[in-house]
């Protein structure tokens, strides 16, 4: 079986982190894979130099899409808007564990990231 | 050719290899075919001993690739029954094909006000360009609902033909999301008497089905050539009457009968609508399949897939948790469609892929459809004529791992 499917990400598939809403959230943002059918609602928490403070996520979708969102929400705390807007799909086959993803995959794996950034720019940071 | 000992699927090379040590299963072929070794013979014997742009060279070698394409178009005439061969039209694929019609014919016949009917069932190619004409001529688009058995509901068509503002009724002829097949000849029957042009989207159905454009009655059939075991290209068929009432939809070499710096007139039919040089090689190659399956016999095919599709849904329905799409054998083509519950579509075609099982996971270029099913997305095994039993066991084996591994 390819990593994909190993066990530490089926854990975060199975039992996210962070899965719920933060209400009155600065970045509060619905995304979905139109070809794909996967959804999200992100939410984001800023502190006081609009750094990350705290993320959650609510979601339907494959395990590459939840993992990498349940990982993405750990990862992004402390990060500023910048930090983010620069993050790609390198760093989140790195966050998945070094894996190489194939074509079909990769929007997926990016939802949650492009969510974010998404979020973070209609919120003006 | 008979599908005892596995004969026909020995003529599909690409089927013989092994994956991940096992074998290949190909459930994949609604959304292309895999090619038999005629047919890869026929493209490269083409370009080893035959080739030269058509229709214009005075030498013997452009004659005689001229004279293989138009086989190869008569072939195809003749294997959906039309009643001349200058009624097909090559096109790069069904899409090409239903695109040609909207453009063409719609935007000479469709008007503000008018009435253009398709179903909630149809591919993305046979709805979205008729979204745009509806848009540019201020038209209204309307649709026939489906059923939760996944069939139409042929209830909704009269009232649509009532007024008198209806002109144009697309549909598909096979569903490539739920196999279904709808009952043609009722609604051809009912629009044809309201005044209604019919065009049909035969991508899923001709490679599987016997059809004959004559019988059926139809205005216009758009199909791929690629989904029945040929390369990359389709064909249009159209009535005669309509196609010679119709403008060019591409302008360019071929298409032209003479130019002057200020105009042109146009070729004959089919001419008139294949403009620059064609796909040659592949449309002699379509000509190949086309022999291909005309040997194994068309109903051949439908009673071999009947039984695929007879034994897989009755197998899947057996696989907890398990939720099939479409309606009962009888009246399923086949494309096979599931949701699996708790599990994501991708995540079930990424696990059956280690097995060496190909599936198609998403939408299936039909997003309205799985809104009306209200799922995000679904798995699909399609078959054709080189699957059998064993490749709805190892599915069902596959799908068993899916579930030991992510369901909870």
């Amino acid at each position: 079986m390819s990593n994909l499917y190993r066990e530490e990400l089926l854990e975060h598939y199975h039992d996210p982190l962070n899965y719920g809403v933060i209400e009155n959230a600065e970045v509060d943002i619905d995304r979905d894979n139109p070809t794909c059918g996967d959804t999200i609602h992100l939410t984001a928490r800023l502190d006081e130099d609009d750094r990350i403070a705290e993320m959650k996520f609510e979601g339907q979708g494959c395990v590459v899409s939840m993992a990498a969102a349940s990982l993405l929400t750990a990862e992004v705390v402390g990060k500023s808007p910048e930090e983010i807007a620069a993050l790609g799909l390198h760093d989140i086959e790195e966050l998945l564990g070094g894996m190489r993803l194939s074509m079909g995959r990769v929007k997926c794996a990016l939802l949650a990231l492009t969510a974010l950034q998404q979020g973070l720019e209609e919120a003006g940071r | 050719m008979t599908w005892s000992g596995n004969e026909v699927r020995q003529q599909f090379p690409i089927l013989q290899q092994k994956v991940n040590g096992k074998r290949l299963i190909y459930l994949d072929s609604a959304a292309s075919a895999q090619k038999p070794q005629v047919v890869i013979d026929a493209l490269s014997s083409v370009y080893s001993t035959n080739y030269a742009n058509i229709h214009r060279g005075i030498y013997r070698l452009a004659e005689e690739t001229t004279r293989q394409y138009e086989a190869a178009r008569a072939k195809i005439a003749k294997f959906i029954n039309a009643a001349s061969t200058d009624e097909v039209i090559f096109v790069r694929n069904a899409t090409e094909g239903l695109n040609l019609v909207v453009y063409s014919w719609g935007r000479s016949n469709v008007g503000a006000g008018d009435r253009i009917i398709v179903t909630e069932l149809e591919h993305h190619s046979n709805l979205v360009p008729w979204q745009w004409l509806a848009q540019e001529q201020d038209a209204e688009l309307a649709f026939i609902p489906i059923t939760d058995a996944g069939e139409l509901d042929l209830a909704a068509l009269p009232p649509l033909l009532a007024d008198g503002h209806a002109k144009v009724l697309a549909l598909s002829m096979m569903s490539n999301v739920l196999g279904t097949i709808p009952d043609l000849a009722e609604i051809i029957h009912l629009a044809h008497a309201a005044g209604v042009v019919v065009v049909l989207d035969g991508a899923q159905a001709v490679p599987h089905l016997p059809v004959d454009v004559q019988a059926l009655d139809a205005d216009f059939m758009a199909f791929s050539g690629h989904k029945l075991g040929g390369p990359g290209i389709g064909a249009l068929w159209g009535r005669r009457e309509l196609l010679e009432a119709m403008p060019p939809f591409l302008f360019g070499g071929d298409m032209i009968l003479s130019v002057r710096k200020d105009r042109s007139t146009w070729s004959e039919l089919p001419y008139k609508f294949e403009a620059g040089t064609p796909a040659i090689a592949e449309a002699i190659a379509f000509g190949a399949a086309i022999d291909f399956l005309t040997e194994l016999g068309m109903e051949n095919v439908r009673q071999h897939e009947r039984r695929l599709v007879t034994y897989a849904l009755a197998e899947l329905s057996a696989v907890p948790g398990l939720h099939l799409l479409g309606p009962a054998p009888e009246k399923h083509g086949g494309a096979v469609s599931f949701w699996l519950e708790g599990i994501h579509p991708h995540d079930v075609a990424a696990i059956l892929d280690e097995e060496g099982i190909c599936v198609r996971a998403g939408q299936h270029c039909a997003a309205p459809l799985h809104r009306r099913f209200g799922i995000p997305a679904s798995t699909r095994a399609s078959y054709y004529v080189y699957n059998f039993n064993e490749d709805t066991d190892a599915l069902v084996v596959g799908l068993h791992k899916v579930i030991k591994l992510l369901r909870r």
